[in-house]
């Protein structure tokens, strides 16, 4: 469909409307975006610092998985939903069907933002110092990721008004991913064999390279991250072809 | 004769309806080896007509006789199995009052929310914002959250900005007769102004006031085909009898 709106305007409006709508009249208003994976934080760091005791980047490493982790899974979980949770917009104005479901995680994006600057503010201030090159391959990490959350959301939203079980299903396969991901556990407590699988779920590459980044200060293999790049590409390709064929009768399906 | 804005030829529409509804990946596995049948319906069938430049046209017909598919087609909501629809000027559809709105924002945020889902840019929509509160005379109430106003003030806040919104072509899907004697005649004021100034109307009304005061030509939709043409008196005549 041929654009009829200001998209930049629409974007920003619709990203705007959301976060008002959401923190607007909260006590601490956007702190409360910050308080889930913060207590989620501390629970785990709790119990497994204890369990992975020798590891002394533990913390550090635990804060960053969690993180990363909270985008791909509020993000995926919104983005599927978006243009249900948008449809009587859908089904009664003249516009591009992308711009409801790339705003959808704009409440988790500026999340994901705010805790990168904070966290890489602290590492520069407290260390472990990172050389430039990996905070600038660590940015294009991010832009990865929110490559992957928008391919999958682009791909899974137009199908979702035809089977209407697709959230609860991505539930539980968000859930059963928290534990494949090295997320509270060191990789290398995996049987080497394993790790190529475990690699193939998006968030354990994002997740590994950015703590080799960010807290090893070192940078992932051309090939390792050419792999990334390749796996980033497919989830987003994949995602607007499905956009392509199925987004435009989606008003159809509400 | 004045050139077309909008050309709609042989547009036709069918939705498929199956017998069991399926609408879960689990109803699917469960039910594949139980297969349904289909009713196809067809809702319009080889409509072509031009809406022409300063031209007000209304489009009449039954309920299920194809009307708002048809606006939705035309509006870009929908896609045609066949025809097309040719706009050589920019449209801004009105398919529903206040569509959009949001219940936790003030006045204020939602004519910037409803005026860039109809078209407008944001610099526009904040230029618009003292001129649009006053249309719709509510002023005072500009920071007031929408979910504290009345319906008949929401609904003359949603017709000044979709009156502020208006381009070239404006689609209307029974939005007429809200507000009170004073609003309504603001309304009518505007509407006029707008067909002085050029524009083009294609409007979707059981209302006869609008049809017959305003329209300069009308057609009558019936089992998905244009049955007759004629005057908006004519064609809604026609209509009254259509209905028994």
């Amino acid at each position: 469909m041929t654009p009829t709106v200001d998209v930049r305007g629409l974007l920003w409006t619709l990203i705007r409307t959301d976060f008002k709508v959401r923190y607007h009249g909260t006590v601490m208003g956007f702190l409360w975006a910050l308080m889930k994976p913060a207590a989620m934080f501390l629970v785990l760091m709790t119990v497994f610092s204890l369990i992975f005791a020798t590891d002394p980047h533990y913390k550090l490493n635990l804060l960053i998985g969690l993180y990363l982790w909270e985008f791909f899974a509020e993000g995926t979980k919104v983005g599927l939903t978006a243009l249900a949770a948008k449809g009587y917009l859908l089904a009664k104005t003249r516009l591009p069907r992308w711009i409801l479901i790339v705003t959808a995680p704009s409440n988790s994006l500026l999340t994901l933002l705010v805790v990168s600057v904070v966290l890489l503010v602290t590492l520069a201030v407290a260390g472990p110092r990172p050389p430039l090159v990996c905070v600038g391959l660590f940015v294009l990490l991010l832009v990865q990721l929110v490559l992957i959350v928008i391919g999958f959301a682009l791909g899974t939203s137009s199908l979702f008004l035809r089977y209407r079980d697709l959230n609860q299903i991505w539930e539980v396969v968000v859930h059963a991913g928290f534990f494949l991901a090295p997320i509270v556990y060191p990789l290398g407590i995996m049987p080497q064999r394993f790790h190529v699988y475990l690699y193939l779920w998006p968030p354990t590459p994002i997740i590994q390279y950015a703590r080799m980044l960010l807290v090893e200060g070192q940078v992932p293999t051309a090939r390792a991250l050419a792999l990334l790049a390749g796996v980033t590409a497919v989830v987003f390709v994949t995602g607007l072809l499905l956009y392509r064929r199925f987004a435009p009768a989606a008003a159809e399906h509400l | 004769m004045t050139p077309a804005v909008l050309e709609i030829r042989d547009i036709a529409k069918a939705f498929t309806i199956p017998s069991v509804r399926r609408t879960t990946v689990r109803e699917h596995i469960f039910g594949f080896f139980r297969p349904r049948s289909h009713q196809r319906l067809q809702v319009l069938d080889g409509v072509s007509f031009d809406l022409r430049a300063g031209e007000t046209l209304a489009i009449l017909g039954l309920n299920g006789a194809g009307k708002s598919t048809l606006l939705k087609i035309i509006a870009g909501v929908y896609s045609a199995d066949r025809g097309t629809v040719v706009a050589r000027a920019p449209i801004t559809p009105i398919l529903e009052l206040g569509v959009g709105w949001n219940g936790d924002l003030d006045a204020v945020d939602n004519v910037l929310l409803l005026g860039t889902l109809m078209g407008l840019s944001l610099r526009q929509a904040r230029a618009a914002i003292d001129e649009i509160l006053a249309f719709a005379g509510l002023e005072r109430f500009a920071n007031l959250e929408l979910k504290h106003f009345s319906s008949g003030m929401a609904s003359r806040l949603a017709y000044a900005v979709a009156f502020k919104a208006v381009r070239e072509v404006l689609v209307l899907d029974e939005i007429f007769a809200v507000g009170d004697l004073g609003f309504r005649a603001r309304c009518e004021a505007r509407y006029r102004e707008l067909r002085a100034a050029g524009h083009s109307v294609l409007l979707v009304s059981h209302d006869p006031k609008p049809v017959i005061e305003f329209c300069d030509r009308a057609l009558l939709l019936d089992g998905g085909r244009i049955v007759s043409e004629g005057s908006g008196r004519d064609i809604f005549e026609a209509y009254v009898r259509l209905g028994g």
